[in-house]
């Protein structure tokens, strides 16, 4: 990877990108060449058919999806601020960051941060709900094609009538969370970046 | 009268030999003239016989009787034995000996654990395994007192017996994904922490050797690093025994419990190397090679043997289908072979048992019967829990038993130097560890890391296994290792259960895991090796991701029989939910209790086919009817005469299932009456009855059957060890069979899963099914008429399944 005069990192960009998502110089550095390997147009953002030559993403049953995540409301391509906003998520939270609390906004990878990533992915159509057809579909995709459409409706069905409280046969985000508060979230949807 | 005297002593060589003296005399002459004198003897001897021969004075006479009644009296030499009347009533101890023995004492631990709960008081304050040790002196002391001289728990049976169950337990149970998400942190302390143990403990007590006084200078360092070894690991019947009661979280519980499982290579290896050459002084750099690298050989050895065999376990219940009885002998044996084959070649056996238990896990469980998975998970338990008793018993009577010698430097000091070791390397351990986690330990959970390194049986047996000559300090060894066993059951023990209210450990969440939990947990799990895959990180859910993909692709081909292999996770954890609470459902009797969702849409079978959602029952006629009650009459008469099969390889269908049928059918009565308008001619109460509403649906074209080659789970299957029940339900599958209906194929792969009767004998109880009719064991047999008829009835098709409604 030469030095693109255009895309190189300002000093200036790093520190903002830190303020914003906590992630340490040296993560962001080594982020940032990964992220201009996988930018094969060289002009500085990303897009879909970039993610999409990862190999093992392809046959992750997530894949599309998670691509889709990484591009705002609307865009095709995706710069480096957008791109590290949205892994900023999955940085472990730490002990230090557990004590200032409520002081200024909300830290990307706090744990309901972190939820409401995961709630987006289900909810295609952002109404805030994880309907029994948005549950079908990520079963479907999770599950693979040789369970019937019958079997994976009462499993959908149940799992809406495990998690729904309010009665409205889809699960709010409040019930998501609600649900998963056994799960050790903090842990699960973390990625060790190493320093 | 010599050819007279010869017959004599030819026909009665045992005279002969009766009377050496004479034969010593030598010459024939002699005898011959004895002879005669021989005979009136025997003679007068058998006179003396209660009901004996009178012999007759002729020689000849003597020929005739029978030589055996002469053999009787030989025993005594010349003495007359009396005849004894025929013993009605002996006694023979020594005969059963070993078994009696074995069996009170197994007897006992039973009887202690079934105590313990009774004094439920005394077991909330002080751990079982502390009762258990006092027990074990109690009866020691006892048989002490009596005289004889108390068994000591001898290496072998430890090692070979008492050991092996609990950890098979430990290991087929062991929670795969908090285990492998610590992995590094168990491994850590195992290893590493064990080692500083050892290390430190031994030098340090070598030091108080030096110093300590003319009756400890003569050990040398690595008597001292021995000894050190052997009481550095932390032991995994105590951990188990003391942490099972205190519920705590599930992340310090396989840290702890990893721990003492997986520190057990390092002990071997310390172990065998400082027995080699604890009695040379000098220890080469080649030595401490060899034993880096034998490390290596025997933890990595264990795994191996464990993964091969488990792998053989795995491949072998693929085929179990027609034997089911003794599915659960396969687990239990494998991985027994697998411990035993490590051990033979000085492997760790600990880490050969998980292994094979971790990976037979998934495959088995697929293959195998839910009636056989009980089994295991029965058995284990059983065994680990009387193994576990045992131990502790055995502890305590072997303190009584053995020799000891008591040092009070020694003593004090090692356990001393235990804790400070112990509390300093988790200490330094988890400082490191942290660097490395994502959620770090807090001081809470090194308090409780440090304190739960109990030390137990293994630390004993070790010790005992010791060479008398060899090592003469052995006793006093043996001394110190009981004290701080002792005091690590009873003191820490006993404390750490207020300990961990004191400190608001968190503790463990009792709640089964829901679908809901499942399902997400999954998707995280995608959704994160995603983004590891976007980051280029290769990391934990990446590789955990490849291996589940090769799991898949290959392995699961090879070792899970049929269709079952192309189930995924998720669904084959919502069929065991389904089936779990189905059983819960039954017990508790009630109905009200399943969602409405559940019983609409389970009984849907995974086939893309499209099948009814509805069930068709057709309204009877009247002459319909008629015609049923007249074949019922007709065939009752056929059926009587068979008999119920015996068969000692298949299971009777058990009450459960019968309650569960009835359930079933009490559901789909009620839907019945709901939907249809009463019957013309038969009265409402007999509707209700089991028997009819069988004769309608046998009549019924659309009998019930199994989906033949559905790839599926119904979601409630019964066992199919139960064949001749016909009782038992097929749940889920409406398929409608018989006289235009699909051809049923053979259902080979569904042998897991699904109800086939072997042989025409009639099927199992029925009591629980029809309460209140007289003709109980007729309307079995009225099932059998009606399964007979069908068109398309071949013998092992089945009868017709009661469905279950929808």
């Amino acid at each position: 990877m030469g030095s693109r005069a255009s895309t190189l990192l300002r000093d200036e960009e790093i520190e903002e990108i830190k303020k914003e998502t906590g992630f340490s110089h040296s993560q962001i550095t080594r982020l940032y060449s990964r992220f201009t390997s996988l930018d094969k147009g060289e002009n500085g953002t990303l897009s879909r058919e970039d993610f999409q030559r990862i190999p093992e993403l392809a046959i992750n049953p997530l894949g599309d999806r998670i691509i889709n995540a990484f591009f705002p409301e609307g865009e095709d391509q995706v710069n480096f601020r957008g791109f590290m906003r949205t892994l900023a998520h999955f940085r472990p939270i730490e002990d230090n960051e557990k004590s200032k609390d409520q002081n200024g906004p909300e830290p990307l990878n706090s744990r309901s941060n972190k939820l409401h990533f995961a709630f987006r992915l289900y909810d295609l159509d952002k109404d805030d709900k994880i309907s029994r057809d948005e549950l079908l579909q990520v079963l479907r995709m999770m599950v693979g094609v040789n369970i019937s459409d019958e079997q994976l409706g009462s499993i959908a069905d149940r799992t809406i009538q495990e998690a729904d409280q309010d009665g409205d046969c889809a699960i709010s985000f409040a019930e998501f969370v609600k649900v998963l508060e056994k799960v050790d979230v903090e842990q699960k949807m973390s990625i060790r970046f190493l320093h | 009268m010599a050819c007279l005297s010869s017959a004599h002593l030819s026909a009665d060589p045992h005279l002969a030999s009766l009377l050496p003296l004479s034969h010593s005399e030598g010459c024939l002459h002699g005898l011959q003239a004895n002879a005669p004198r021989v005979s009136e003897t025997t003679r007068e001897q058998r006179w003396g016989e209660p009901g004996g021969i009178t012999a007759a004075p002729p020689a000849t006479a003597q020929e005739v009787h029978p030589l055996s009644k002469q053999h009787h009296n030989h025993s005594a030499e010349g003495h007359p034995k009396p005849r004894k009347a025929f013993p009605v009533l002996g006694i023979d101890y020594s005969h059963v000996r070993i078994p009696f023995e074995i069996s009170l004492w197994i007897l006992l631990a039973c009887l202690m654990k079934m105590g313990f709960h009774v004094m439920s008081s005394v077991s909330k304050v002080v751990p079982e395994s502390c009762l258990l040790i006092v027990v074990g002196l109690l009866v020691g002391g006892l048989i002490k007192a009596v005289g004889e001289k108390p068994p000591i728990l001898k290496s072998d049976i430890f090692f070979l017996f008492l050991l092996p169950p609990i950890i098979l337990d430990a290991g087929y149970f062991l929670p795969l994904r908090q285990f492998t998400e610590n992995l590094g942190t168990i491994l850590i302390f195992a290893v590493v922490g064990t080692l500083w143990n050892a290390f430190f403990l031994g030098g340090l007590m070598y030091a108080v050797c030096q110093i300590g006084g003319s009756g400890l200078n003569h050990i040398g360092l690595l008597a001292n690093l021995l000894f050190g070894s052997i009481i550095s690991a932390v032991d995994p019947v105590a951990v188990l025994a003391v942490f099972e009661e205190i519920h705590i979280n599930e992340l310090l519980h396989i840290l702890v419990f990893g721990e003492s499982l997986l520190n057990d290579a390092v002990t071997v290896v310390l172990y065998h190397l400082f027995e080699e050459f604890a009695n040379f002084e000098q220890v080469t750099i080649i030595d401490i090679i060899l034993g880096f690298l034998s490390f290596f050989v025997v933890s990595l050895g264990g795994v191996f043997v464990g993964v091969i065999y488990g792998l053989i376990a795995a491949f072998t219940s693929r085929f179990t289908s027609n034997i089911r009885v003794i599915e659960p002998l396969f687990v239990f044996l494998y991985s027994y072979m697998a411990y035993l084959s490590a051990e033979l070649f000085h492997l760790s056996g600990i880490m050969a048992l998980i292994a094979s238990g971790v990976v037979m896990r998934p495959y088995v469980e697929a293959n195998i019967s839910h009636k056989s998975h009980t089994t295991i998970k029965y058995f284990l338990k059983m065994w680990s829990s009387v193994s576990e008793t045992l131990i502790f018993i055995f502890l305590g009577v072997s303190t009584v038993a053995g020799q000891h010698y008591w040092n009070w430097t020694f003593v004090i000091s090692t356990l001393l130097f235990c804790l400070i070791a112990r509390v300093l390397g988790v200490l330094v351990l988890t400082w490191f560890i942290n660097k490395f986690r994502i959620v770090k330990l807090t001081p809470k959970d090194q308090f409780i890391i440090a304190y739960g390194g109990l030390r137990g049986a293994i630390a004993f047996s070790l010790c005992y296994l010791l060479d008398y000559e060899h090592f003469n300090m052995r006793d006093m060894f043996l001394t110190a290792i009981i004290t701080v066993i002792f005091f690590t059951v009873f003191v820490q023990g006993m404390t750490i259960r207020p300990l961990v209210d004191l400190l608001a450990v968190k503790k463990k969440q009792e709640t089964k895991r829901s679908i809901n939990e499942e399902i997400h947990t999954q998707f995280l799990d995608h959704l994160l090796t995603g983004i590891e895959d976007i980051c280029g990180h290769y990391g934990h859910h990446h590789w955990k991701d490849k291996l589940n993909r090769f799991n898949k692709k290959y392995v699961k081909k090879c070792l899970i029989a049929g269709e079952r292999s192309k189930e995924p996770q998720l669904i084959a954890f919502y069929h065991k939910m389904e089936m779990k609470q189905a059983i819960e459902l039954v017990e508790s009797g009630g109905l009200g209790k399943i969602p409405s969702t559940i019983s609409a849409v389970s009984i849907q079978n995974i086939s893309p086919k499209t099948l009814p959602v509805d069930r068709i029952v057709p309204t009877l006629s009247k002459d319909r009817e008629e015609e049923i009650r007249k074949i019922l009459r007709i065939n009752l008469q056929k059926t009587r005469q068979r008999l119920r099969s015996y068969n000692r390889h298949t299971l009777v269908a058990d009450p459960y299932e019968e309650a569960w049928n009835q359930m079933v059918l009490r559901r789909q009565k009620m839907r019945q009456a709901d939907r249809q308008n009463a019957y013309l001619t038969v009265p409402a109460h007999k509707i209700d009855s089991p028997t009819m509403s069988r004769a309608r649906i046998g009549s019924d074209p659309l009998a019930y059957e199994p989906k033949p080659d559905s790839e599926n789970l119904p979601i409630i299957t019964i066992d199919p060890a139960s064949p001749q029940s016909p009782e038992s339900v097929d749940l889920p599958n409406e398929v409608p069979k018989g006289c235009g209906g699909l051809p049923p194929s053979p259902e080979e792969d569904e042998e897991g899963l699904v109800m086939r009767p072997k042989e025409p004998s009639s099927p199992g109880t029925d009591d629980v099914f029809t309460p209140g009719t007289s003709d109980s064991p007729s309307s079995q047999r009225m099932l059998r008429c009606l399964s007979d008829p069908g068109p398309r009835q071949e013998p092992e098709e089945g009868e017709p399944f009661i469905p279950k409604g929808q």
